[in-house]
Parts: C-alpha cells; sequence; structure tokens
C-alpha cells in the first residue's frame, strides 16, 4: 500500500510567497467548481435569456411597440441586480459555513490578502457578466426590431448606463461586506435582499409618497435613492416630482449612503474576519 | 521542529489551554494524547495562526506560521478532515491546495495515488465519502506541499485497521527522512506504536511528557506482578513470608513483588504457575490516572473497580 513514496518524484518548484495573481485564479475557480456556484450561473444565464425572451414577445405580438438599446440594458440589469449579490455573499459565507477557512487560512495566513482576492474575483466576475448583459441587450435590440418590424434604435444614454454599471458594483460590494459581517449564507441574503429590494421597493416608496421629509431624508439612507438624482432616472422619481440637479445635499447624501451599506459594511467585517477565531 | 513557549488561550473564565510548552523534533514523531476537549486542537490551532494565543508563543523552525512564506510548503496541516467543501470533489480539493501552493498538476495525481484514492474515487463528490476516505484526502492535502513539517489533528479517525497500519508506515518513513510530525490523538494505542515522543495533556496542562519509557518510570509503578498457579493458597503463605503483600483479582493474585520474586517464591514452595507477569500500571494507566479530572467519566474510580473485581 505504502509502496509510493512521500517524497516528489520530480523536485518542486522553489518556495516563494503566494503571488496575489494566484490567490485570484484560485478564488476565481471556487466559484464555479461547486454545484452551488454552477447553479447560481446556469441560472443568471437563464434570467437573462428568460427576460430577452419576453421582451422580443412583446415587441412581436405588439404592433406599437418598440425599444431602444437604452431600455434594454436597463431591464437586463434586473436579472442581475438579482442574483449577483448571491454571489457575492456566497464567496465569503461558503468558506464559514463548509469551514474550508481553515484550509484556505492556512494556505495564505494573511486573511486580508485572501478577502481581497475574493473581492477582485468576484467583482471582475460581476463585471463579466455585465458584460454579458449588454450582449445579450445588443443582440435582444436587433431581434426585437426585426420581429417588431420597427427600425432599431442604437443610442444609449451613457451617463445613466455608468452610473447603473457603478450602482451594481456598489450594490455588489456592500453585499460583500454584510457577507463579512454577518458570516453565514441565510442571513446575509436576507439582510442584503431587504436593504436592496425590499425597502426600497416597499418602504421608502411609500414613505415618499407621505411624508415630505422623506424625499430629504431617504436619500441619505439608501444607495439608489442617492443614486438616482446622478443618473438621470429622475423621471421614475415615484412621486413623480421633477429631477433635481445634483446638488450639495445630493453628493452628500451620496456619500452619506455609500458611507453606510459599502465603507462601514467592509470595514466591521474585514475586522471581524480578522479578528474572529477559524474553528 | 516546533516550538511551543508558555502558550495559553482562555475563553472568559475558561482557560482552554494553560501555560504549555514542548518541543516537537525533527525526524521524530511526537505524540499529542488527551482526553476530548483537553485543549489538543486549540494548541494546533495557534500554531498554524487560526486562533490567537491569549500568551505565549508557537514557531515552526524557528519563525511564526504566518510569518512562513507560502506556508503549504513548509508545513502540512490537517486539523479537521471533515472541513471541506461537500460539493468539490476530492480532486478539485488537491487542485486548488496545488493552485494556491504554485505546484504541477502532476502532484495532485501523486498524492491521490500515495493515499490510495482511486480516480473515480477522486471523482467523487466529499459529500459521498467515508469518513476514512476523508481523512486520506487530508491526509494527500497535508503532504502535497512536500512540507518539513506536519501537524496532524486526530488523523487515524475513520481509518480502518488496515488504513492506520498504513498511516503509521507512511509518518515512520517520513519522520526518517528527517521531517517533523506532532499528531494528537484521544486514542492511546494509536500514538503509542507510532511516537518516540509523547505529550500527555490534560484540563489544557501537560501532564507528563518524554519518551514511553520515561513516563513509565517517572511515575514509579514498577513491582507489582500479576500471578496464576495451581496452588494458589501455597503460593500466598510463600509470599506472605517474605513479606509481600497478596490480593486475589479473578481467579489470580496481584502480588506487591516484581515478576522474579514471585517465581523464585513459587520454585522454593514447588508450585506449578500458569500465568505471571508484570503488574505494573500500563502507559493506559498512567495516562487515564493523569487526565482523571478532565475525563468525563469518573475514570479513576471505574478503573480501580475493574482491578479490584
Amino acid at each position: 500500500m505504502s509502496a509510493v513514496s512521500v517524497a516528489p518524484s520530480t523536485p518542486l518548484p522553489a518556495v516563494t510567497k503566494v503571488p496575489f495573481g494566484r490567490l485570484l485564479l484560485v478564488e476565481w475557480r471556487k466559484m464555479t467548481d461547486t454545484r452551488a456556484g454552477r447553479a447560481l450561473l446556469i441560472i443568471s444565464a437563464g434570467m437573462l435569456l428568460l427576460f430577452m425572451g419576453i421582451v422580443v414577445l412583446v415587441a412581436a405580438l405588439n404592433d406599437n411597440f418598440s425599444i431602444g438599446l437604452s431600455a434594454w440594458s436597463s431591464i437586463l440589469t434586473i436579472p442581475l441586480s438579482l442574483l449577483t449579490p448571491v454571489l457575492a455573499i456566497m464567496i465569503v459565507t461558503q468558506e464559514w459555513g463548509q469551514r474550508t477557512n481553515m484550509v484556505t487560512f492556512s494556505l495564505e495566513p494573511s486573511r486580508l490578502r485572501v478577502m481581497a482576492a475574493k473581492l477582485v474575483a468576484v467583482v471582475a466576475f460581476a463585471l463579466a457578466l455585465i458584460v454579458v448583459a449588454l450582449l445579450c441587450g445588443i443582440v435582444g435590440n436587433a431581434l426585437a426590431a426585426a420581429v417588431g418590424g420597427y427600425d432599431a434604435s442604437w443610442s444609449i444614454d451613457g451617463q445613466a448606463l455608468g452610473w447603473g454599471i457603478a450602482q451594481q458594483l456598489l450594490y455588489f460590494v456592500s453585499a460583500f461586506g454584510i457577507a463579512m459581517c454577518l458570516l453565514s449564507t441565510p442571513f446575509s441574503i436576507v439582510v442584503v435582499y431587504v436593504d436592496q429590494l425590499l425597502l426600497p421597493l416597499m418602504v421608502w416608496s411609500t414613505l415618499y409618497f407621505i411624508f415630505d421629509w422623506a424625499a430629504d431624508v431617504i436619500p441619505f439612507i439608501d444607495m439608489g435613492y442617492a443614486m438616482s438624482p446622478f443618473s438621470g432616472a429622475g423621471a421614475m422619481m415615484p412621486d413623480g416630482s421633477q429631477l433635481p440637479d445634483p446638488g450639495t445635499q445630493e453628493v452628500l447624501a451620496l456619500i452619506c449612503s455609500i458611507v453606510l451599506w459599502v465603507v462601514v459594511p467592509v470595514a466591521l467585517g474585514a475586522y471581524r474576519v480578522l479578528k474572529s477565531e477559524v474553528k | 521542529m516546533i516550538k511551543v513557549e508558555g502558550l495559553t488561550r482562555v475563553y472568559g473564565t475558561f482557560t482552554a489551554v494553560d501555560d504549555v510548552s514542548f518541543t516537537a523534533e525533527a525526524g521524530k514523531v511526537t505524540g499529542f494524547l488527551g482526553p476530548n476537549g483537553a485543549g489538543k486542537s486549540t494548541t494546533m490551532r495557534i500554531m498554524v495562526g487560526l486562533t490567537n494565543p491569549t500568551r505565549g508563543r508557537a514557531t515552526i523552525d524557528g519563525s511564526l506560521y504566518a510569518d512562513l512564506p507560502n506556508p503549504g510548503r513548509h508545513v502540512g496541516v490537517l486539523l479537521d478532515a471533515s472541513a471541506q467543501h461537500d460539493g468539490r470533489t476530492g480532486r478539485e480539493v488537491l487542485t486548488l491546495a496545488a493552485m494556491t501552493m504554485g505546484l504541477p498538476k502532476s502532484r495532485v495525481d501523486e498524492m491521490l495515488e500515495l493515499v490510495s484514492l482511486t480516480p473515480s474515487e477522486a471523482k467523487r463528490r466529499i459529500k459521498n465519502y467515508s469518513l476514512g476516505m476523508k481523512q486520506r484526502l487530508g491526509i494527500a492535502h497535508a503532504l502535497i506541499g512536500d512540507p518539513k513539517v506536519l501537524i496532524l489533528d486526530e488523523p487515524a479517525n475513520g481509518l480502518d485497521p488496515a488504513g492506520i497500519r498504513w498511516m503509521r508506515g507512511l509518518l515512520k518513513e517520513y519522520a526518517d527522512r528527517g521531517g517533523t510530525v506532532l499528531l494528537s490523538s484521544h486514542l492511546l494505542h494509536e500514538v503509542e506504536q507510532i511516537a518516540d515522543e509523547l505529550i500527555l495533556i490534560g484540563n489544557g496542562r501537560i501532564v507528563a511528557e518524554g519518551t514511553k519509557d520515561t513516563i513509565l518510570a517517572s511515575q514509579g509503578t514498577a513491582g507489582q506482578s500479576l500471578v496464576t498457579s495451581l496452588d494458589n493458597e501455597a503460593l500466598t503463605v510463600a509470599l506472605k513470608a517474605k513479606g509481600y503483600s497478596v490480593e486475589p483479582v479473578g481467579t489470580g493474585m496481584r502480588v506487591s513483588a516484581a515478576p522474579a520474586e514471585v517465581g523464585r517464591a513459587a520454585l522454593e514452595s514447588n508450585v506449578v504457575l500458569t500465568d505471571l507477569r508484570d503488574g505494573g500500571a500500563g502507559l493506559e494507566d498512567i495516562f487515564l490516572q493523569l487526565t482523571a479530572e478532565t475525563q468525563r467519566e469518573n475514570v479513576a474510580q471505574i478503573h480501580a473497580e475493574g482491578v479490584s473485581a
């Protein structure tokens, strides 16, 4: 049984510090080498195709319907904003849930380097998904125009697109920070969905309608509301009010909401990961 | 070489590891023995930087674990074979380790072969692994970087007898090549046969250390015999005449004399012996005795009853 020797058959490479690039590749691989990770990717792809299909179907069935690339890009960010936070959460919490952190942190004792590699890997992943979504938008746009019998509109609002992507990424990093604070998959998913979906859609919008002060306060505590004056999505304001020009207050609100939902969770989470006992 | 100096870890009012100091030397297998909850795993976690010590420090060949460049290449660690992602295959687990350490992919196959995991087993998810298979994978994971030091927490757990024998040979070979091996266990028999040095821990403190012989000698339990003969009454009389105490144990007797003395008494009184052996406490008795306070059951008492029964 022990005919095979412990010693390596060929000399192994010299021992050097683990370079960051290698950690990055390992973390990238960890996102896709489990059934859960692969399922999430397949669901993301499926959702993108489903949304595309629905819009193309509407274009085919409705004679008066036409849609431009700008609208496509905002439609296709919906499935991404629904699913990608789970990726950001899982890359962190999985290590604690499955206790692989014992292995990960014994192979690279600098926990901050590991977490940084995770963050870069998962942000790169999110950007790749956004690019895929945009490509889907281009294909969908051509397809919808063809089946709907109208000329495709290829104009796209660069500012809105840029802010849209920035918002996705900020939500993403926020989810990553919350996951580091809680170190539990279900808790983190609940907190992130309540913060990023439930509160803006159900609570803030209601308060917006009822109270005058809400319009002043909510942007300070919600990133989506804080960003809308900048992204030009003001026409979607729930109370139908005119889009305010971004002034000092809007900038302050944006900074405050980012500090609250991105900087604070990431800082607290990093502290917890650094100090906690791995067992 | 692993050097632990004054290591202490306190949780609230509970001291899990209490001023532990020892050295595990290169070229030797050091057994770390203690009952459940004695502080073995906590000590090992501190060694590899997963738990911060309250006081003291542990160094590996002179440096803190966190200061080792590419620690997987220097120290092979197996703390918990079950701490692997259920959804990954065995091969994938080793591949991730090889990637992190910057090793060629061929090393993965080499390790799978070493621990006798077949290609089809390596393709299965960890979820479907038995504890013994996980343990083999964990040993492969610890050895993949060809480290100089091995830290293994309960590595024999879940291995079948053949597997335990295989692991013994493997660790022996590893130590003979000059490697340092520290392995923990709560099972004495497992460690007794392979460890050159033993460290007994109970209640977070070291209660005894050294080779098997020095521990036995230090506890001074020599000079006891267990004897059975065809004429116990006559032998008892002969032994008592020489001033030894005799007490019946089962079908035989326990005598406060070395076996040679008992044999001489039997010869002189023409009694036929059917069984004569050293009745001194074995390592297990000492182990149980020294760690009695930390045992969950009152083994000292059970043991006393067992002997007198």
